[in-house]
Parts: C-alpha cells; sequence; structure tokens
C-alpha cells in the first residue's frame, strides 16, 4: 500500500508537469518586461495585457467566437435533444448505425472535416463566411450534444414515462415534466461542454474562416505569426482563466463530471 | 357481472406470432386476482394492455361497463405501480404523490388532503419533503403505492412489485399491499412470478403459460389440486411419475404403488380416463413418509442422499418408478445412504393428472 500510493503520488506529480508545465511558463511569460517571449521573464509588467485589449484584431474575433458558439452550441442542443431521446428510448433496425454517423464527427480529424467544408461551402456553395463557420460549428458539436445528453437520459428509469401518462399526463405533457427536469443537468453539461469546443476549435475554423470574419484562436494564429511578443501569452492566460472559471461553476452547480 | 373483463384479447409484438392469443379473463369488483406464471407467459402484456401501453391486435378490454379498448392510455382510470417503481427521481414524496392529481386539476386544498390520507395510509406522512433516492427500496414502494391508489381508480394494476426487495420485507410488503387493497375494496390485478407470493395476498390466482390460461381458482385450488402438468410443476409438486390407470371412480382412480393399489383424486380435461390410460402422478416431498427394511407395504427403495433442512431431512429415495424427493421430520428416525426404506404414500394429497397431449393439440387446431 506504501509503495504503491508512493508510486501513484509521483505518477502524478509527473503527468501534472507534462500538463502544467506549459502553461506556467504561459502564465509567468505574460508578465515578463521583454519584447519577445522570454523565460524566466524578466522585470514585470501588464502591458501586454493592456495590448491585448487595444488590439482591434483580437476583440473583434472574441465576440465572433462568443456568437458563434453560444448559437452552434444552442442549436446542436436542439437538434441533439430528440436524437438521444430516441436513441435511449427505442430499439429500432438501424440505431447502431445512427449511433455510428452521430459520432463520425468526433473520429474524423478536425482538418479534414475543415478542408471538406471548405470545398463545400465556400469554394461550390459561395456561402457566407458566418454562416460557414456556424454550419461547421454545429456538425461538430452535434456528437457531444448527443452523447452527453444520452448518458443523463440513460440514468433515467424509463417507465417514468409510463407513470406519467397512467397518472392522466398526455405523451407530451409527461415529457415536459418528468423527462426533461431530468434531463436538464445533462443538457446544462452538454452545453459547458459544447461551448468550450467550439470557442477553442482551431481546425475547422482555420478552413472555415474568412476576410475580416475569424475567430479568436485563428487570429491568434495569424498574429503569432508576424509578432512573438508576450500579448499572445496574456491572452492565453485570459483564457485559460476564462475556461477554468466556466468549468469551475459548471461541476459546482452541476455536477459535470458525472456526465463527460 | 364482472367489474373487469378481457374478452378475446390478441397481442403481438412480431407479426403471426403473438403473445397473446384471444386470451380472456373477467375480475370481481372488489377482488385481487394475481396473474402466475413464468417470464414470458404473457401476464406483464396482459396488464401492458389494460393500462393501454400497447396496442392490441383484435379483442375488447371493458372496465365498469365502459370500453377501454380505444381509449388512450391517459385517459383511462387506472392505477399502475411497476416493478422498478418509476417514482419521479426530481419530485419530493408528497409531489409524486400529487402529480395525478394535479394532472386531472383537483383543487389545491383537497389535493393537500388526499396526499396526506394516501401518504398516512402507507406510513411515510414524516417523508413527504424527501426525494425518492433519500429512500430505501420499501419506502420508495409505498410511494408508488401512494401515488397509484390516490387518485381512486377503477383498477389498480401490480407488475411484480415485490420482486425488487430483499426476502424479509417481501413478507411485509405484501401485506402491506393485502391490507390497502382490501381497505380501499379497489379492484386489483396482481402480476407475479412467485408461487407463494400469488398464493398469500389473492383471491384468486391464474396460472398462465405460452399467452393461456392454464388453471383458474382459489389459493387452495390452485395449490391443491393442480389440473394441469404445468400447474402441479409450477406449484411445487417435486416428485412425480407416470402410471397405468387401473380403473377409475367419479372422483378416484385406481393405479399400483409397490405393487398394491392406491386411491388417488384424478383430473382431466378430456373426459373420463379408460383403464390403461397413462396418468401423470404428483405429489409433494412431504407427502409421503419413510419407514425402515422393505417388509412394511409401500414401495421398497434405497436412500441416496439426505440434507439437513433445519426441522426436516430432504432424502433422495431411488425406486424402481424413479427417483422421490422425500421431507422427513428430522426427530423421526434418521436414514444413512444406501439404507433400504419404504416409500408410504399420503394418498389423500396426491393427484393424478390425465393430459392426453394428441388430444389436446387436437384441440387446438
Amino acid at each position: 500500500m506504501p509503495m504503491v500510493s508512493r508510486w501513484m503520488y509521483i505518477s502524478l506529480v509527473i503527468l501534472y508537469s507534462f500538463l502544467l508545465g506549459p502553461f506556467i511558463i504561459i502564465f509567468m511569460a505574460s508578465f515578463g518586461a521583454n519584447a519577445t517571449m522570454a523565460f524566466p521573464p524578466q522585470g514585470f509588467t501588464l502591458d501586454w495585457f493592456a495590448n491585448v485589449f487595444e488590439t482591434s484584431q483580437f476583440i473583434d474575433s472574441f465576440w465572433i467566437s462568443l456568437q458563434l458558439a453560444l448559437l452552434s452550441t444552442i442549436v446542436s442542443l436542439v437538434m441533439g435533444m430528440p436524437v438521444a431521446y430516441a436513441l435511449t428510448r427505442f430499439q429500432f433496425a438501424a440505431s447502431g448505425l445512427v449511433e455510428t454517423v452521430f459520432s463520425a464527427p468526433i473520429l474524423v480529424p478536425g482538418l479534414v472535416i475543415g478542408f471538406a467544408m471548405l470545398n463545400f461551402f465556400v469554394l461550390l456553395g459561395d456561402m457566407h463566411v458566418m454562416t460557414g463557420l456556424f454550419i461547421g460549428h454545429t456538425a461538430i458539436l452535434f456528437p457531444y450534444s448527443v452523447r452527453v445528453i444520452s448518458a443523463s437520459l440513460r440514468n433515467l428509469d424509463p417507465y417514468v414515462e409510463d407513470a406519467a401518462v397512467s397518472l392522466g399526463a398526455n405523451r407530451l405533457r409527461g415529457f415536459l415534466l418528468v423527462v426533461l427536469p431530468n434531463m436538464q443537468a445533462g443538457i446544462a453539461a452538454a452545453f459547458v461542454l459544447g461551448f468550450i469546443t467550439s470557442f477553442n476549435n482551431v481546425p475547422v475554423s482555420l478552413f472555415l474562416s474568412g476576410p475580416g470574419v475569424t475567430t479568436l484562436p485563428v487570429s491568434m494564429l495569424s498574429y503569432l505569426e508576424y509578432y512573438f511578443d508576450p500579448t499572445i501569452a496574456a491572452l492565453s492566460t485570459l483564457l485559460v482563466i476564462f475556461t477554468v472559471v466556466l468549468v469551475q461553476t459548471a461541476e459546482r452547480v452541476l455536477g459535470l463530471s458525472q456526465f463527460v | 357481472m364482472p367489474y373487469l373483463e378481457i374478452h378475446d384479447l390478441t397481442v403481438s409484438y412480431e407479426k403471426n406470432q403473438p403473445t397473446l392469443e384471444r386470451f380472456s379473463l373477467n375480475v370481481e369488483q372488489g377482488e385481487l386476482l394475481s396473474l402466475l406464471g413464468p417470464s414470458g407467459c404473457g401476464k406483464t402484456t396482459t396488464l401492458r394492455g389494460i393500462a393501454g401501453f400497447i396496442r392490441p391486435d383484435a379483442g375488447r378490454i371493458v372496465i365498469n361497463g365502459r370500453d377501454y379498448t380505444h381509449l388512450p392510455p391517459n385517459q383511462r382510470d387506472i392505477g399502475l405501480v411497476f416493478q422498478s417503481y418509476a417514482l419521479f427521481p426530481h419530485l419530493t414524496v408528497f409531489n409524486n404523490v400529487a402529480f395525478g392529481l394535479r394532472m386531472r386539476r383537483i383543487p389545491k386544498k383537497e389535493i393537500y388532503s388526499r396526499v396526506a390520507n394516501a401518504l398516512k395510509m402507507v406510513g411515510l406522512e414524516a417523508f413527504a419533503d424527501r426525494r425518492p433516492a433519500q429512500l430505501s427500496g420499501g419506502q420508495q414502494q409505498r410511494v408508488a403505492l401512494a401515488r397509484a391508489t390516490v387518485i381512486e381508480p377503477q383498477v389498480l394494476l401490480l407488475d411484480e412489485p415485490l420482486s425488487n426487495l430483499d426476502a424479509g420485507l417481501r413478507v411485509t410488503m405484501r401485506q402491506e399491499i393485502r391490507r390497502l387493497q382490501q381497505q380501499l375494496g379497489i379492484t386489483t390485478l396482481y402480476v407475479t412470478h412467485d408461487q407463494v407470493e400469488a398464493m398469500t395476498i389473492s383471491d384468486r390466482v391464474v396460472v398462465m403459460n405460452q399467452g393461456e390460461i392454464e388453471q383458474m381458482g382459489t389459493p387452495e385450488n390452485i395449490f391443491s389440486a393442480p389440473e394441469t402438468v404445468f400447474v402441479a410443476e409450477f406449484m411445487g409438486f417435486d416428485n412425480h411419475f407416470n402410471a397405468a390407470v387401473e380403473s377409475v371412480g367419479d372422483s378416484k382412480l385406481t393405479a399400483t404403488w409397490g405393487g398394491a393399489p392406491i386411491q388417488l383424486r384424478w383430473h382431466s380435461r378430456f373426459g373420463s380416463p379408460r383403464p390403461g390410460a397413462r396418468a401423470e402422478i404428483f405429489f409433494r416431498a412431504d407427502n409421503a413418509s419413510l419407514v425402515a427394511g422393505t417388509e412394511a407395504s409401500g414401495l421398497a427403495g434405497q436412500v441416496i442422499l439426505h440434507t439437513f433442512h433445519g426441522n426436516e431431512l430432504q432424502y433422495l429415495v431411488d425406486t424402481e418408478v424413479g427417483e422421490f424427493s422425500i421431507m422427513q421430520d428430522s426427530d423421526s428416525e434418521r436414514f444413512e445412504p444406501g439404507a433400504a426404506v419404504t416409500v408410504q404414500p399420503h394418498t389423500q394429497k396426491w393427484i393424478a393428472i390425465i393430459e392426453e397431449t394428441a388430444a389436446r393439440r387436437q384441440r387446438k387446431e
């Protein structure tokens, strides 16, 4: 027992230093006074954080990312709910196939999806940039919605609906009064997961961004091509804090880890 | 006139493979009737048909003179208790029980008093604000009962309500269900695969097999006078052997046991058997005695093994007509494996069943 726990302890330390090490470097570098990113940083300044808010490219793309993440998450939830319901409640001939098809966007590399959508939406379809981004993001979020909501439905006794109906509720009221309230936590979990996935997505956004319309991660990438000052480090620090706060709140309020 | 009538109900989940075929059953007002049978015998299908969750291919369901056959399930006045209880996990005990009354748009004040009353009946008045997850299995079962009965349904349907409880609690809960049912005088259909449960709780028992009624009667009747081989085996007649019928009277027939004639009650669905016909003779393990040696009258045999059961010893005895399992008081004389014994029948408890399978097959065609 002491041996096991010591080894586990050491492995945990190694694991977390791999995971958190780079972030700690970025975090410290974002306060450095050098004109290029350096570690260990020299001096201390908050100028880079100020610079983040003065760079209109970041502010614009932040709003685009936010709108995009909200919209595509909500739409993927609305589409995912009936699919999850059908997959967990009904046995039908092709239910295995349907499940596989719906989880395909998780399995196919994002670059492939992005490139395929570039071909169809932008080159062939001449689609508006924002519309293309919205469709692309909804597609990659959809399987997450289905999975997370399915998990919450599987925890619910399927007979509760019959019970509601036998007590006088019609099918719709039974769903609204009994099933939906018990899906709430799953829906919220899917929302947080979807939002973060969309907000952080690079590969699909990279292909579907267009002149003047670009998401925050993509604009960070292009900024990096021209500048190597710690502004990106400062922005990364802000984004990590944003994500941690979001996930922590969700975990506290909803018990997110039950579903993911 | 019966309160609940099922006429020629036919239900199939797959085409041309009906689970129920022309199934008919009548339940009297205030009666508790059990549907007893192994899994897949159609008992739960019958229940779900009455509740309206399964659309029958043919047949009619009538409750209290009203045709229920095409009524949607939420408009049927039926209380349903599920094997898994199916309580609403997000609602308190009070709101679980109040659900059916709210659907019926009953005034708030009345809901309050009726729910309080229902919870009092099942001894849960102190638990009104709990969530189902905070209750034990037995308590959840009580909530399910209160929720199904508070709407004062025409018929109460219980689907294996005790099978998720442990043995001790099962005994208490079945008394509880019986008491509640009699207090409310509610017509009840009780589905179970447990013969003891069906015996102890019911006014009448219907034994089902492969979508058909094997036998219907009082618990005493089913227990002591099974009419078919299936019922005899299902009701725990552990021993049986095949014998020739020597002669037949009105209520008894004569067969041979160890060279001497024995008189047995008989049952046949195919008219009086002729001498020479084959009968399947059934008896329970505690309906025979063992005596030492082979001089006494009875069937000679040899003890193969014995197992200890507290107040009783169970012997496995090999005879020329087959191996029998026989229970004896543990105070009585002990026999070791290999000992020669004579098996003496308690013929008044034995039963001979004539089941002419050929005749039966013809009847079905």
